[in-house]
């Protein structure tokens, strides 16, 4: 007993160093849950209000920008609905019909923090549980892949952006339809890689990558970004370097898009596994 | 001894708002990104004892890891680094020992003793949080030269703001 106690006081600093690293550790390893606890959504509380006021500078600053792009998109949605309209009349498609069931519902939302320095990079947006928003529920830019999200609280959700080490997506050549895994590789935002494409398939500079909607997140089709280089890698599958359409240094206005019909894609796949 | 601590709380809340107003938004290439908070644990007093330094070090982390969303990262390199000073210290003390009483400033001890110290201190620091930050030992020299580079750009800050300090 005596020795123990000896002991202790000979070796204080290192309990009191071990102790400390310990509760760093456990902050560390549960940290994925950590915006959903009370603590940190209290502190972040604190910085929000400021961050928001920057926001709304910088939005300010960006107006001309950003009208262009909505005159652009309306123009772009316009086109489409006369096309639709055209093909329902052809179809009787237009009576009332409880059958037919959207499957994604958009919503649009504001950035209000985001990082690209990390490894592990994270944005917050400003809708959350209230606004119907949930975990896993696929976050778009100006029509391209921007997260996921991975946390909500009452009024805001934070996602994990495509330039994330933990970020996996499935993605396709538009042009030749085959699939493979994108990640990001932790150097620079503007470039993802796409890997598991076989190398008799032919790949060409420039060519759109876009989204397959395998994994019920993302609808089918979302653009990614386009081949901007490719190599052989590790046998018999190329190593696709893709430039990113999102630009993840001026993300702002973005939409998240809820697959209304997830759970059972998702409950019917589980069936199979 | 109420003068000290205002002191040291007033550098305290000094460097929190520069590293999370100013180096916190240094976006350079994802390579550089300087972590200047840590100068508060080479500046107080050489003799604190070890337990304080140990909790000022998990409170410093804790704080800056509440402001860059990164949950214990900071923290446990911070207490690592709190950890190690002592050891330091005694690695880089001068032939005559220290001045009872005295802070690790450059006034004291000289330029290139507050070199060799800060830069051990700085460097298992980031050498900690950057591997932490990424978790995984694939990259292992591209997480290295972030290291690096890092320190450097950590280091040139700490030395103009002690050269700031001993201006004045």
């Amino acid at each position: 007993m005596r020795n123990l106690l000896n002991f202790l006081t000979r070796h204080n600093n290192l309990i009191i160093f071990l102790i400390l690293e310990g509760i760093a550790f456990y902050l560390l390893a549960t940290g994925n849950n950590y915006h959903n606890s009370r603590l940190v959504n209290g502190v972040r509380g604190l910085t929000r209000g400021i961050e928001e006021k920057i926001n709304n500078t910088r939005s300010y600053l960006r107006l001309h920008e950003i009208n262009e792009n909505l005159a652009a998109e309306n123009v772009a949605l316009k086109n489409r609905l006369g096309q639709l309209v055209r093909k329902e009349n052809s179809l009787f498609f237009s009576v009332a019909d409880s059958i037919y069931k959207q499957q994604y519902l958009h919503t649009s939302a504001e950035v209000i923090d985001n990082s690209i320095n990390r490894q592990k990079n994270f944005f917050t947006i400003n809708k959350g549980r209230h606004q119907g928003v949930k975990v896993d529920m696929a976050v778009i830019s100006e029509k391209s892949v921007a997260g996921v999200i991975v946390g909500c609280s009452e009024y805001y959700s934070v996602a994990m952006s495509l330039i994330n080490l933990d970020f996996k997506l499935s993605a396709r050549i538009k042009s030749t339809g085959y699939f493979g895994s994108l990640s990001w590789n932790g150097r620079d935002y503007r470039y993802a890689v796409l890997s598991e494409i076989p190398q008799h398939v032919i790949v060409n500079v420039g060519d759109t990558i876009e989204t397959t909607g395998y994994s019920a997140i993302f609808p089918e089709g979302v653009i990614v970004g386009t081949v901007s280089d490719y190599e052989k890698f590790g046998g018999d599958f190329y190593k696709i370097t893709i430039s990113l359409k999102t630009d993840f240094k001026k993300l702002h206005f973005v939409d998240i898009i809820a697959n209304m019909k997830k759970t059972e894609q998702v409950e019917l796949e589980k069936l199979f596994q | 001894m109420i003068n000290s601590i205002l002191r040291f709380a007033l550098i305290f809340i000094l460097l929190l708002l520069f590293q999370v107003l100013l180096f916190n938004n240094i976006q350079f290439s994802g390579y550089v990104n300087p972590y200047v908070y840590i100068m508060f644990i080479l500046l107080l007093p050489i003799e604190i004892p070890s337990w304080l330094l140990l909790l000022l070090s998990f409170v410093t982390g804790l704080i800056i890891d509440f402001f860059s969303g990164s949950p214990g990262m900071h923290t446990s390199a911070t207490v690592l680094a709190g950890f190690v000073r002592p050891y330091v210290l005694r690695l880089v003390s001068p032939r005559d020992g220290y001045e009872p009483g005295s802070d690790p400033s450059m006034v004291i001890y000289g330029f290139r003793w507050f070199l060799t110290y800060a830069l051990l201190i700085v460097l298992v620091h980031h050498t900690s949080l950057f591997y932490l930050e990424v978790f995984r030992f694939a990259d292992f020299f591209r997480t290295m030269l972030r290291v690096l580079l890092s320190t450097f750009f950590t280091m040139t800050f700490i030395l103009l703001i002690e050269f700031y300090r001993r201006g004045r």
